[in-house]
Parts: C-alpha cells; sequence; structure tokens
C-alpha cells in the first residue's frame, strides 16, 4: 500500500498578531489537491491566513510549508503557484491582454502568446482583452486577474474571495472553471463568507472564526454535526424562575439557564416539542410569555457554537 | 427575526417554516435637525482633524506637529538670544536682533513645506478613493465642501503662524528686566503679528490647496508645490541680479516664497532683515499688496471654481 | 527584468509631469543664457553656487527625482498592486533594480540635458567642465533615485519625509555645516565635479575626489540593498 501523498500546504501552529491583536490563532491543517473552502464570518482572518499561506506576509508563530518547502522568502515556489488577492485594484492603463502577458514574462514563460491566448480564453474575456482595463466593470476585472493568475498553469492555485462582486451568471462560470481545474488534479484554496458557495464548491472545509479553526471537513459532515448538538431557545417571560424550574421537567430538555437580566436560555435537541410545551407550562404556571426566540438561524449562531462547543 | 414550527411536524411531513418579523420598537428620528451650517461645521472639523493627524494614529501625527514644533522652536530661539543679548549687551544690544517683523521671512519656508504637505492630505485623498460622493450626494455643494476644508487649513495655518510669534513676544516681554514696560512700548507689535500671520497663512493656504486641487496624488502635490516655493527663489533671485533695474523689480516679484512677506514687511513699517536686499521692495506699497492680493484671491477663485462643478 | 523596467516607466510617465520636468529642467539654462549676457559676469565660484549648487544639484535634481523616486515603489504600495511583481518567482532585486534603472531613465535625461546646457552656455563650450557638471548630476540623479526609491518602499510618508530632507538637510544644514557635507548626497556630487575638472572649479571646503567616489559607490549600493531587503521582509500589501 503507498504511504499517503504528503500535502500540497501544511499550516503548522501558525498564528500571527499584531500588537495586542491576535488575528490567527494557532491554527494547523493540512491542503491536499482538490478544492479546498475557507469559510468565515469577516473579519475572522481569512485573509491574513491566506496571506501567510502564499508568503506575503510573515507568521508570527508557527510554519507554512508549501510543497514542502517554507514559503516565505522563496520566489521560485511561485513558478507552481497562482495567488488572486481580495483587492481589486489593477494597473487601469493596461490592456487586459498587456497585463496578462505581463504576468505571463514575469513567470518566465516560453510561449507567451499562446499561453495567454489559453488564459483569456477560460475566462471568456476575448472581446476585451484590447482594451485598458481601466474600462472593465468590477466584475470582467476579476476575470482578467483570474487570467493573469492561470496564465503560468500553476499546480496550486490560492484564491481570496474570487467571487466578491461577481453577477450570478459570472459565478456559474467561475464554479463551472474552477471545477474543471480541479478535475485536472489542481489544488484549490478558496476563502469565501458565503455559505452556498463554499458548500457548492469546496470539497473540504476549513471554517475560521475569531482567527481559530473551528472545524475542518466535508461540508455535509460538519452540518450534521452540528445538528448533534443542542439548539438555544430564549424566554422572556415574566416569571423566569418558576418558568425555568417547570422547563427543566421536560424530557425535550438538556439544560436552562436563568440570565442575570431574567432571561431564559432553553438548551434542546428538539425544538419543536419545546415549542409545543412552553406554551402549555406557562400556562399552567400563569407565566405570561413575552418572546419566545430560537437563537440558531443566523450564521453567526451556527460559527458561534463551534467556537463554544 | 423569529421563525416557527408549526404544527404540521407532527402529522410526520417535514416542517413548513414560516417567517415573522416583529415589532421590537424601532423608530425613525424625530429630533431637531440641524440645518447646513451643521454640516458645513462636520467638513471643517473634520479638515482640522485630518490635517492634525487626529484619530489616525501616531504616524499620520508626525510631519505636521514636527513642522509645528520647528516652527515654534524658531520662535523660541529668536526670544532666548534677544534675552541673552539684552542681559549681556542690554536693551540696545536686543533691539538690534531679528524680532517679530523678521519671524516670517525665517520662518516662510517651513510655513510653505508644512502647506505643501498637509494640503493635499486634506483634499486629494476624498477625490481619489471617491469618498468626495459621500459629501456631494448630501445637501452639501462642492463649494461648501471646498470653503470648510480651506477655513480647516486657514485655522491651523494661522494658529501655527500665531504660535511661534505669541512665544517669542512672551520671551521678550521675560526677557526684559521690565516687562510691564515692555508691553507698553511694543504692545502694537500683538496686532502687527496677527494680521501678519494672517496674511502668510492665507496665501500659503490658498495656493497650496490650489495645487491639491488638480492632481489626484498627494505626493506629486506635495512636490510641485515645494519646487514651486523653493525653486522659484534662486531663479528669480539669479535672474533679478543679472538683468537688474525695473525689470529685476518685477522679475523678483515672481519669487514666490516672498510675495506675503512684502505685506508682512508693510504691516512692520520697514522689510524685514531677509527682505530688504530684494528690489521688489522698491516698488510701491500698493503695488505690492495687490500683487499678493491677486495671488490669494485668484488661486481662491479658480480652487472655488474647480469644486463648485464637482457633483457625485 | 524588462517586464518590471517597461511596467515602471509606463507607471511614472504621465503628460503633466514630463512637461513640469521640462520646465523646472529649462531654468537653470535660462539663468546661465541670462548670465552669459549680461554686462557683469559673475564668477564661477558664484555661479557654482547659486546655480549649479543650489539650483541643480540642491533643487531641481532631487526634487525631480523624488517625485519619481518614490512614486515608484510608493503607488504601487499605495494601489495595493505589488503583490502582482513580489509574486513572480523572481529574486527580490530584480524587482527592486528595474524599479531604481527606471527612474534614472525617467529623471536622468531632463537633469542630464539641463546640466550640459547650463554648462556648455556658462563655460563656453569647454569640453571638460561640460563633461564633469554633466557626469556629476548624472551620478547626483543615480544616488537621489537609489535614495528615494528606498523610501517610497519604507514609508507611507515618504514625500514629506523626503521633502524634509532636501529643503533641511540638503538645503539648509550642508550648506553651513561642513562635517555634514561628507552626509549629503549634493556634496557628492560637487565634490565630483571638482575632482573631475579641477582647474575649473577652484576647490573649496567640498568633498575630495576620492573620498567622493567611495562615497556615490557606498550609498548608491547601500540603498539599493536595503531596498531589497525591506522587499523580503516586509508583509505585501
Amino acid at each position: 500500500m503507498m504511504a499517503p501523498a504528503a500535502p500540497v500546504i501544511r499550516v503548522d501552529g501558525v498564528s500571527r498578531w499584531f500588537g495586542s491583536v491576535v488575528a490567527v490563532s494557532d491554527v494547523t491543517f493540512d491542503v491536499t489537491p482538490g478544492i479546498t473552502g475557507l469559510l468565515g464570518p469577516n473579519g475572522a482572518g481569512k485573509t491574513t491566513l491566506l496571506r501567510m499561506m502564499t508568503g506575503l506576509a510573515d507568521v508570527s508563530s508557527g510554519s507554512v510549508k508549501v510543497f514542502g518547502q517554507s514559503v516565505r522568502d522563496n520566489p521560485p515556489l511561485y513558478q507552481r503557484m497562482g495567488v488572486m488577492s481580495e483587492h481589486e485594484s489593477v494597473y487601469g492603463f493596461m490592456k487586459g491582454r498587456e497585463f496578462v502577458r505581463m504576468m505571463a514574462k514575469l513567470h518566465g514563460m516560453e510561449r507567451i502568446d499562446e499561453a495567454v491566448d489559453r488564459a483569456i480564453d477560460l475566462v471568456d474575456l476575448a472581446d476585451a482583452q484590447h482594451r485598458p482595463m481601466r474600462t472593465y466593470s468590477r466584475g470582467m476585472r476579476q476575470r482578467m486577474r483570474l487570467a493573469g493568475t492561470l496564465v503560468h498553469d500553476p499546480e496550486l492555485l490560492i484564491l481570496d474571495e474570487p467571487l466578491n462582486g461577481a453577477d450570478p451568471r459570472q459565478r456559474v462560470h467561475f464554479k463551472r472553471l474552477l471545477q474543471k481545474l480541479a478535475a485536472e488534479g489542481r489544488t484549490i484554496v478558496l476563502s469565501s463568507h458565503i455559505l452556498e458557495e463554499v458548500e457548492e464548491l469546496a470539497d473540504t472545509v476549513l471554517l475560521i472564526v475569531n482567527g481559530k479553526l473551528a472545524a475542518s471537513g466535508e461540508f455535509h459532515a460538519i452540518r450534521a454535526a452540528l445538528n448533534q448538538r443542542a439548539y438555544h431557545v430564549k424566554v422572556v417571560c415574566s416569571d423566569p424562575r418558576g418558568l425555568a424550574s417547570a422547563a427543566v421537567g421536560l424530557s425535550s430538555v438538556d439544560a436552562v439557564h436563568v440570565d442575570p437580566d431574567g432571561g431564559v436560555l432553553i438548551l434542546s435537541r428538539n425544538v419543536l416539542d419545546v415549542q409545543v410545551e412552553l406554551p402549555r407550562l406557562a400556562q399552567a404556571g400563569g407565566i405570561s410569555l413575552r418572546r419566545v426566540e430560537p437563537l440558531d438561524d443566523s450564521l453567526e449562531s451556527v460559527f458561534g457554537y463551534l467556537v463554544e462547543g | 427575526m423569529t421563525t416557527q414550527l408549526t404544527a404540521a411536524a407532527e402529522s410526520g411531513q417535514p416542517p413548513v417554516r414560516t417567517g415573522t418579523v416583529f415589532d421590537i420598537g424601532y423608530r425613525s428620528y424625530t429630533g431637531e435637525r440641524e440645518g447646513l451650517n451643521r454640516s458645513r461645521l462636520a467638513v471643517y472639523k473634520d479638515g482640522i482633524r485630518i490635517a492634525l493627524g487626529f484619530g489616525r494614529g501616531g504616524r499620520a501625527k508626525i510631519l505636521p506637529w514636527f513642522f509645528i514644533g520647528v516652527l515654534a522652536f524658531i520662535g523660541l530661539i529668536m526670544a532666548i538670544v534677544a534675552g541673552a543679548a539684552n542681559r549681556i549687551g542690554g536693551p540696545e544690544a536686543a533691539e538690534q536682533l531679528p524680532s517679530h517683523g523678521d519671524y516670517y521671512s525665517i520662518a516662510a519656508i517651513i510655513i510653505f513645506i508644512f502647506a505643501a504637505i498637509v494640503a493635499p492630505e486634506l483634499l486629494c485623498r476624498d477625490r481619489r478613493e471617491g469618498t468626495i460622493n459621500l459629501y456631494l450626494v448630501r445637501p452639501l455643494t462642492g463649494g461648501d465642501y471646498i470653503a470648510a476644508r480651506w477655513a480647516a487649513f486657514l485655522t491651523i495655518t494661522v494658529a501655527a503662524a500665531w504660535l511661534p510669534q505669541i512665544i517669542l513676544f512672551l520671551g521678550l516681554s521675560m526677557g526684559d528686566p521690565d516687562p510691564i514696560g515692555y508691553l507698553r512700548l511694543h504692545w502694537l507689535d500683538i496686532p502687527r503679528f496677527l494680521a501678519a500671520g494672517i496674511v502668510m497663512a492665507a496665501y500659503a493656504t490658498t495656493v497650496a490647496m490650489l495645487v491639491a486641487a488638480f492632481t489626484l496624488r498627494r505626493a506629486y502635490a506635495s512636490v510641485f508645490l515645494v519646487g514651486l516655493f523653493v525653486i522659484t527663489t534662486p531663479f528669480t533671485i539669479g535672474m533679478a541680479s543679472e538683468i537688474g533695474g525695473a525689470a529685476g523689480e518685477w522679475i523678483s516679484m515672481f519669487n514666490l516664497a516672498d510675495i506675503p512677506l512684502y505685506v508682512v514687511d508693510l504691516i512692520f513699517g520697514k522689510p524685514s532683515m531677509l527682505t530688504k536686499d530684494i528690489p521688489a521692495v522698491h516698488l510701491p506699497a500698493t503695488t505690492l499688496i495687490l500683487w499678493y492680493l491677486a495671488w490669494t484671491l485668484i488661486p481662491g477663485a479658480v480652487l472655488w471654481w474647480r469644486y463648485r462643478r464637482l457633483s457625485p | 527584468m524588462g517586464a518590471v523596467y517597461s511596467l515602471t516607466l509606463r507607471q511614472l510617465s504621465g503628460k503633466w509631469r514630463l512637461v513640469i520636468m521640462t520646465v523646472l529642467a529649462a531654468l537653470p539654462v535660462l539663468i546661465a543664457v541670462l548670465m552669459l549676457h549680461s554686462a557683469h559676469a559673475s564668477s564661477v565660484k558664484n555661479f557654482e553656487d547659486v546655480v549649479l549648487s543650489t539650483m541643480l544639484a540642491g533643487s531641481i535634481a532631487p526634487l525631480v527625482v523624488l517625485a519619481i523616486g518614490a512614486a515608484a515603489f510608493a503607488n504601487e504600495v499605495e494601489d495595493r498592486t505589488l503583490a502582482n511583481l513580489t509574486l513572480a518567482p523572481i529574486p527580490r532585486w530584480k524587482i527592486v533594480l528595474p524599479k531604481l534603472l527606471a527612474t534614472i531613465t525617467i529623471a536622468g535625461p531632463f537633469v542630464a540635458v539641463s546640466a550640459l546646457l547650463t554648462s556648455y552656455v556658462a563655460f563656453l563650450g569647454d569640453a571638460r567642465a561640460v563633461l564633469a557638471v554633466t557626469m556629476s548630476a548624472l551620478v547626483g540623479v543615480a544616488l537621489y533615485a537609489s535614495a528615494f526609491v528606498w523610501l517610497g518602499l519604507v514609508s507611507t510618508q515618504a514625500i514629506g519625509l523626503g521633502l524634509l530632507y532636501i529643503v533641511l538637510w540638503e538645503g539648509f544644514f550642508s550648506g553651513f555645516v561642513s562635517g555634514i557635507r561628507l552626509l549629503s548626497i549634493r556634496y557628492y556630487a560637487i565634490g565630483l565635479m571638482h575632482g573631475l575638472d579641477p582647474r575649473r572649479f577652484a576647490t573649496g571646503n567640498n568633498v575630495s575626489f576620492g573620498a567622493a567616489i567611495a562615497l556615490c559607490a557606498v550609498v548608491f549600493a547601500g540603498f539599493l540593498l536595503l531596498a531589497v531587503r525591506r522587499l523580503r521582509r516586509m508583509d505585501v500589501p
């Protein structure tokens, strides 16, 4: 039996702080061929982590190895990597084709025109390639930048929020393109804060919250794991303690907290049951319910579980 | 937003999720709305903040405060030297030294560089990054914006021009063995240097902002301004001394760094140490004043015109 | 390297910038012409002090180079396009050196032609004097370029700091305090000029020829190396 292939990217105990602000905290994971999605709310540290993975930023501690070598201060490695940062700025005065040509030259390519044509066709911008990039729409700029990233045919692609500002048609095109590239054996790492995108594209998901790696693995498996967790229901009523002691008696309730401000937090894995029983308990105890709120439908609370869990 | 699972789930079918929005007491603003002047004031205050680097961390504060420090320092040195001369040689010796009237000819270049570096911060950023539109989509006009920014920068430059003079005055009066006597003799200096400060500041502010209004990158604006002030000096001096005569006087008028200084001299009644050798000093007072006004009002008008036409 | 070089050339040459540089470069030439035709010829020392030392080497050359050189990297950092270059599999010096050369390519001709014409007119076509002035002006441009390209990479306040350096250090202090001349690019250039044509330029309190050459080399290479080091170690936006 063959030993498992070495990971394309190995991130080991990586942290990054800026003064007293910790942006990334002790993150460890491996990236293998296929599409890996870096998911997390804005400000979670995804961009900082990606910049460290591409060698654009330094780590405060830990190490990042790409293809087995340290990525920092190692220019030859970029031959095999294509990186697209989140900044949308381009050289406005350059024509699209000139930009891709420049990227090809910088990567030391030989048959430049061929490669440039291929890259521009991949992103479907052949008609606009002779116009200056300042005349491009936002989506076109992203695509031309992607062409510049792909022109040297890299094995590893690292894309920071590549679907930012793309319209639905472009999204579809982009996704198909990434899937095709991945099917050819490449490794693609892309970051996004949009759950659905990552769900559709990524084989592996890395969930980053507050600078920490909160979950990793296959998307649906993570979702299922979430379903094992208790949901929170917040109740505001006229007699918190009375309701709390009644709720504890329900078999569907795992735990009950009473907040100092008088709110009651009910943890249950069967919200449906709680929704039915709660009014009955309240009526029996002569308690009036002012508010009943399941706290779990926002993305933040999904992330919240994983962080607290 | 709250979601409720209905009892349909009990019948074995998948739960039907409905959505309801509750009234949690959102209210729109019903307080007093202050008028246009309040927004102008806001742009003004913001201009002061930007110029002095408040709210933007340490690095943004270094340059402006450094210049203010240098200006104050020059005033301080002058005061100390005068005090020392007073002790050693008596009040007559102190009279010979550079005083309020000479301060601006010494410090002019610092004021201009200060303007060259700070003015672009006030104007270029907003146009380059597009944030000017945040102002223009409000009841503010482009003219309101530039007037408020100009006023903010003028305030700062005037303060920077007054501070060293105040230090100098305090130093001179306290260095004198009879401070009250000094005050009584020299109290006229106070309105003089206050007026002179405004003259210097108005010119520096307006010209600097004019250049900044025509370029998007702060760097080019700053270098161009400094180039204007720094290079015209040896150039016009060289040409004026070569050509001489009346033509020479007019050529030295194009020494942009000196234009306000002639008016300052007029305020103080005598040419300062550094300007007395310049041929232009011999021109009649009205000419000098009109020249100054031309170089302040015309740039001001162009500045106004440039921003008035801006729309989001 | 060629790609970075041509990119930088395009980035830094704009129509208005070139016009302004032409105007600036023409000023010393004008003065020289005037001085020649005026009734009283000023002494070489006077001309050297006012026109060559102050205007050309002390103001025009450094200001022009500052505007171009600081922008070479500062614009990329500000626009966040520097990553396009640093993510290429080329050694960092192949990014810095072409930027530096592009700066010299743009600023050099203006200063060189200005120096050439000024000295040609002033010294009545004396080849050696013209060569001395022009060469030292070019070396001055190269040195300022190296320093300001580094400054533009290192600081977001590059222009302000550069202006302070030019006006206070080069313009003011080095004129008064002789020791500072050993640390002043302007005086390296002047020292070179004196060394290349000693008969024409009476030696004043200047940097000696040998010392000037050595210091020029050190300064040029030094800032270049500092810029490469910085590029390797910085966090690229």
